[in-house]
């Protein structure tokens, strides 16, 4: 129990500490910022390998009528190793991306405060917790939204706030609705809804599912998450490709697993409907990704894509479902975090944010193109990188179910992804950088000459790649994280046992 | 030992990538490590049984690497030609930029094609199937000019999808037997035979991507005729062959229960038609080209059609199963041999000449005299010449053609007539490579007599036309005693349920039946004489419609689709637009409305002016409009505790 309480309050203690340092004590608080989001990873470590051991660890308290609980079950433990372990790398790229910036003190306390909310949104023990928290994670982060202050990033900003807090509204009507019904047990006792045989149980998953859906970005509720793009670099990769839009997610799998249960949600008639939205998602997401030329906002449609993955091996109400889910849960932000870090790096380096002025890159960063090859075939599912295997467990649990087009949607998807980005990647190392920068077809140029052209093992000059790369202090510690990321996800695709015990963990929970 | 197979080349290129200045022997002293680890595999699994190393992990993945007789002997086919390649490339590498970054991504193909033919379990098959898409990529965008890139990228995406396609039939196969499969073992039986007949579907056709077989080949012409050449060998010779390989494993799952009534009996006729239409269809447009590369390209289809064809009549025909698997196998390894010494050959023409179109190059047998009998040796093999190693594997499938043929069954008589033609078709194409390039005038004088340009580029490398030599001493040998080599090597190998009826079945068979020579030597005349009213009329320069071609269809069809998809977006824009529009138009009035609804109330509160009312408010005060709307009206039935924190039950 002290663990757990010393994972959640890491983040706020290091947010206010962060707080009392002087304006440009940088050092000092980027040291406090690494201390505590390495102990907040730590303790949720801890916490996670006790509650994968079978161990029950609750922290409750109830001030009044109400019951407040910390209760993480094996799923809640997941998504907290998740969001912690890469709280760890998003604190170190900020280190390189953040230097020099403004604002830095404001940055890195609401990001820790942040990093309480969601280990906070992870390990809530019912519901009524959990929309605590899912409410305060949309405060937290809206500071980070605008910290540019640019009339965009304040634009950006409401459109945020709009739409997540009209998505709270809906999640609060229908606690209420479960409320009165079964009042606010522990998920980890069990169904919640187990028992309650009210005729509104149909419109009560759709409340859900629509306050939820806000966060997770299902189509049509997505339109705030590419406009969240205007906020620095490492929230985006973080923030809005993992832990916030994953609180949405997260709380859409508690609601089908833990709150209705698959047995009882399978008799709706509205869960029958909600794998295609998935599927609708997934594709559409795409599609519209590949029509965008600002990398960022590409990256930003292809996660609304990419987080229906999860949702589809959610509804399909299957052991393999989930696990794909995990899966996919588990490897696609190492993934998503190493391409939205190298979009960083571009920006920084070169000042370019669109892909049709990319051309040529390849050459000034290799090492970060290189780091992005490897992420754009994790983002198509290939084999080595292990988002082959969400996609995998997915495929099978979609065929378990009966609904085998969902796993062609899943392979047309993936060559979709595979259009989205492995032409930026040729780009950016066949084409020719435009002097005068006016972008257009890069490739127009025609024939390159080869002498000059250095590839990934370019003769001669290679080999040397890391150690100027290591030379730059900034650039390190914006592309060791991305690098680390890269071989965690190709470690983790060969040896995906790794990652295993906690999914089965979750699997034997809910299916038991 | 299997695992040395995959570290040797693993290490070959990390020594080569980090040696300051690259040493070019690496990769063919890598090469022949391989070939000894491999042989001496090949020794043991025909003497003793199949080797097996399987990791035992927990979790989904726990791989296998196993090695039975057919796939020791793709795994010797594969570092014997990658031997041949590397002590061509040195000298063939010395015209091309990057012979470092190429020998690189030479040997990690290498390791992966070898780890496709070792895989134990679909799922390791597929991690190579994988890799080895993207190691060859780099292959064929090396030369990376635009053209280059495109095939590259059509190479890829292709690719890309062949691992789709066998992901999920993989899926659906695990499903319908509810256990992972293991590559040449009997699989449990499927308790969904529907399912399991699309899996094995899925299979056939990401195999068939790979293999090349008409209509999945688009891919395959570009990206062969873009790489350099001791690529486009090791492409036409062996990656190809992964196909061939898989669609064997995938008949081999497929056949283990073909018994049991599991609704894969279109697998032998869709086979067969594939094979057909890839035998016509490449040699057809092979007859077209005036690239000696492309050429090449277009036959590696046609006589991938030779293979498929054959695995479609084991498949379908009982009675000519020994034999037509033992053809198709033995023609593998054939095609492999003759086809990377025809790129290799074409390739020391080119680096000479810097030329590969065939109506510019001629009389270059003085220039060239040991490439001209290497390359002469190439093209009789390939065209099915008694005495060299094409006209056993083809005796052999055209006696399986001819046993198919003998049921009487109409199609499958075409299906001879069509094998026919085609070897006629090959012959015909390969009389003009040859003739164009060895034996016409020129149109340029200076390409025969310019020893200029040979002093000014060194001495021509020995190696290349070794490498040649290699390759055509192997052809020559499995030529001249074509019974030694199917006995010792390919029938072990096919594990023929019977070996020894399969023997006495071939030796009856016999090779050298005065019939097959001469009907060989028929059509080897027919397809000159095409070759030379061809020529003389010029009918190889006709243009033909585009829609009459599978790459023309193709391209209609992504012409329309893209024209459906750009009206459909522009469409959707405008739409969107619109929506955009009148949403915005609806958003103003609603707030005008609320503002004037505020203003209003403001006088009535005494003195404080609510003005401005932001978003946030109006969410709030909705959400609380709803709420009650919900408790009065829509559900009142929860009326007694609608205040659940006040008043819980």
């Amino acid at each position: 129990m002290l663990y757990l309480i010393l994972a959640l309050i890491s983040g706020v203690a290091g947010g206010l500490l962060v707080l009392l340092t002087g304006r440009n004590r940088h050092s000092l608080s980027n040291f406090i910022t690494l201390f505590f989001s390495a102990s907040a990873a730590f303790f949720c470590w801890r916490v996670a390998f006790l509650v994968f051991a079978g161990e029950r660890v609750r922290f409750g308290w109830k001030p009044g009528e109400l019951q407040w609980s910390l209760d993480p079950d094996p799923l809640g433990a997941v998504f907290g190793l998740i969001a912690s372990t890469l709280w760890l790398f998003a604190a170190v790229y900020s280190f390189g991306y953040m230097a020099g910036k403004e604002r830095q003190r404001t940055y890195y306390a609401f990001f820790l405060l942040s990093l309480s909310v969601t280990v906070g949104v992870a390990f809530s023990g019912n519901l009524v917790t959990l929309y605590l928290f899912y409410e305060l994670l949309t405060l937290t982060t809206y500071p980070l939204v605008i910290h540019d202050r640019t009339s965009g990033a304040v634009r950006a900003g409401s459109k945020y706030i709009l739409y997540n807090l009209s998505g709270a509204g809906a999640i609060l009507i229908a606690i209420i609705t479960t409320h009165s019904c079964v009042g606010n047990p522990d998920f980890a006792d069990g169904i919640v809804l187990a028992g309650c045989d009210s005729p509104v149980l149909g419109w009560l998953l759709v409340m859900f599912i629509i306050g939820f859906g806000v966060k997770a970005a299902i189509m049509p509720l997505h339109r705030w998450l590419p406009e969240a793009m205007a906020a620095p670099t490492p929230v985006s990769a973080l923030l809005h490709a993992v832990a916030v839009v994953y609180s949405g997610v997260f709380g859409i799998l508690r609601v089908v697993y833990s709150v209705f249960g698959y047995e009882l949600i399978g008799q709706l008639s509205f869960s029958k409907v909600l794998p295609w939205l998935a599927a609708f998602t997934i594709l559409a997401g795409v599609l519209i990704a590949l029509r965008q030329d600002i990398l960022k906002r590409r990256l930003a449609y292809q996660t609304v894509s990419h987080l229906s993955y999860i949702l589809l091996g959610a509804f399909t109400l299957e052991p393999w479902g989930l696990a794909g889910a995990l899966m996919h849960m588990i490897s696609y932000p190492m993934m998503k975090m190493t391409l939205f870090f190298c979009a960083g790096i571009i920006t920084e380096k070169t000042g370019e944010t669109r892909i049709s002025r990319m051309a040529g890159i390849g050459r000034i960063l290799p090492g970060t193109m290189a780091a992005f090859a490897v992420a754009a075939l994790g983002m198509v599912g290939m084999l080595p990188l292990n988002t082959f295997w969400g996609k995998y467990y997915l495929m099978k649990g979609s065929v378990a179910g009966g609904m085998w087009p969902l796993a062609t949607v899943l392979a047309v998807s993936g060559l979709l992804n595979a259009a989205c980005f492995i032409p930026v990647v040729v780009n950016a190392f066949r084409g020719v950088r435009s002097p005068d920068r006016t972008g257009g077809d890069a490739l127009q140029g025609g024939e390159i000459r080869s002498g000059t052209d250095s590839g990934a093992f370019g003769d001669g000059n290679d080999g040397n790649v890391l150690s100027r790369i290591l030379k730059d202090r900034r650039m390190a510690l914006m592309f060791v994280p991305a690098l680390l990321l890269v071989l965690m996800s190709i470690v983790t695709g060969l040896l995906p046992g790794i990652v295993w015990p906690g999914v089965q963990a979750v699997t034997d929970w809910f299916f038991q | 030992m299997l695992v040395m197979i995959l570290a040797v080349p693993l290490a070959g290129a990390a020594v080569l990538l980090l040696l300051r200045k690259g040493d070019k022997n690496i990769i063919s002293v890598a090469s022949a490590a391989v070939l000894a680890l491999t042989l001496f595999l090949l020794k043991n699994v025909f003497g003793g049984g199949p080797v097996e190393l399987a990791i035992h992990l927990h979790g989904p993945y726990a791989p296998v690497l196993r090695a039975d007789p057919i796939s020791a002997l793709f795994v010797v086919l594969a570092a014997f030609i990658w031997f041949a390649v590397s002590i061509y490339m040195p000298g063939y590498m010395e015209h091309e930029a990057r012979p470092r970054s190429f020998g690189v991504w030479t040997l990690l193909t290498l390791t992966v094609v070898e780890g496709v033919f070792l895989a134990g379990d679909p799922v390791t098959m597929l991690l190579f199937f994988e890799l080895m898409a993207v190691t060859s990529y780099f292959w064929v965008i090396h030369r990376g000019y635009k053209k280059a890139v495109r095939s590259g990228n059509l190479y890829l995406f292709f690719s890309i999808a062949a691992g789709f396609l066998l992901t999920l039939g993989i899926v659906l196969i695990f499903v319908a037997t509810s256990k992972l499969p293991e590559v040449g073992a009997v699989p449990a039986t499927p308790s969904d035979p529907h399912m399991f007949g699309w899996g094995i579907a899925l299979l056939v056709s990401g195999f068939a991507v790979k293999a090349g077989a008409v209509p999945l080949h688009i891919w395959l012409p570009h990206a062969h005729s873009a790489a350099p050449t001791p690529g486009s060998a090791l492409l036409s010779g062996l990656l190809i062959k992964v196909g061939a390989y898989g669609l064997i494993r995938t008949a081999e799952l497929a056949g283990c229960v073909r018994e049991a009534g599991n609704g894969v009996t279109w697998l032998g006729p869709v086979l067969i038609a594939a094979g057909i239409c890839s035998m016509l269809g490449g040699v057809a447009a092979a007859l077209l080209q005036s690239d000696a590369k492309r050429l090449l390209a277009y036959h590696s289809i046609s006589q991938m059609g030779y293979i498929i064809f054959g695995l479609g009549i084991d498949f379908y025909l009982e009675s000519a199963r020994d034999i037509a698997f033992t053809g198709a196998v033995f023609h593998i390894i054939n095609h492999a041999l003759f086809k990377a010494a025809l790129f290799l050959g074409v390739g020391i023409i080119y680096i000479r000449t810097k030329e590969t179109n065939l109506y510019r190059l001629g009389g270059l047998w003085r220039r060239f005299p040991v490439t001209a009998v290497l390359m002469l040796l190439a093209v009789l093999g390939i065209t099915g010449a008694p005495g060299l190693n094409g006209y056993a594997s083809k005796t052999l499938l055209h006696h399986a053609a001819g046993m198919a043929a003998g049921t009487g069954s109409p199609w499958l008589v075409w299906a001879e007539r069509l094998f026919v033609l085609t070897g006629v078709g090959t012959a015909a194409s390969f009389a003009k490579l040859y003739y164009l390039t060895f034996l016409g005038k020129p149109s340029d004088d200076t390409l025969i007599r310019n020893p200029g340009d040979d002093r000014v580029s060194g001495r021509m490398q020995p190696g290349m036309n070794a490498a040649m030599a290699l390759l055509a001493v192997v052809m020559v040998g499995i030529g001249i005693a074509p019974e030694f080599f199917v006995n010792t090597a390919v029938i072990p190998a096919v594990g023929a349920s019977d070996v020894d009826k399969a023997v006495a079945d071939l030796t009856y068979l016999a090779f050298w039946s005065t019939g097959d020579v001469i009907g060989m030597v028929i059509t080897l005349l027919i397809g000159v004489l095409v070759c030379w009213v061809g020529l003389r009329y010029g009918i190889f320069h006709r243009k033909f419609p585009v829609w009459l071609t599978p790459e023309g269809l193709v391209k209609l069809a992504v012409q329309g689709i893209s024209r459906l998809w750009r009206a459909g977006t522009g469409k959707y824009t405008v739409l969107a637009e619109n929506a955009h529009e009148s949403g915005s138009a609806v958003k103003a009035r609603l707030y005008s409305a609320i503002r004037k609804f505020d203003r209003s109330r403001s006088s009535t509160i005494g003195g404080l002016r609510l003005t401005g009312i932001s978003a946030d408010a109006a969410i709030l005060f909705m959400i609380l409009a709803i709420l009650i709307l919900w408790y009065t009206i829509i559900d009142p039935g929860l009326h007694d505790n609608w205040l659940p924190f006040i008043r819980p039950q």
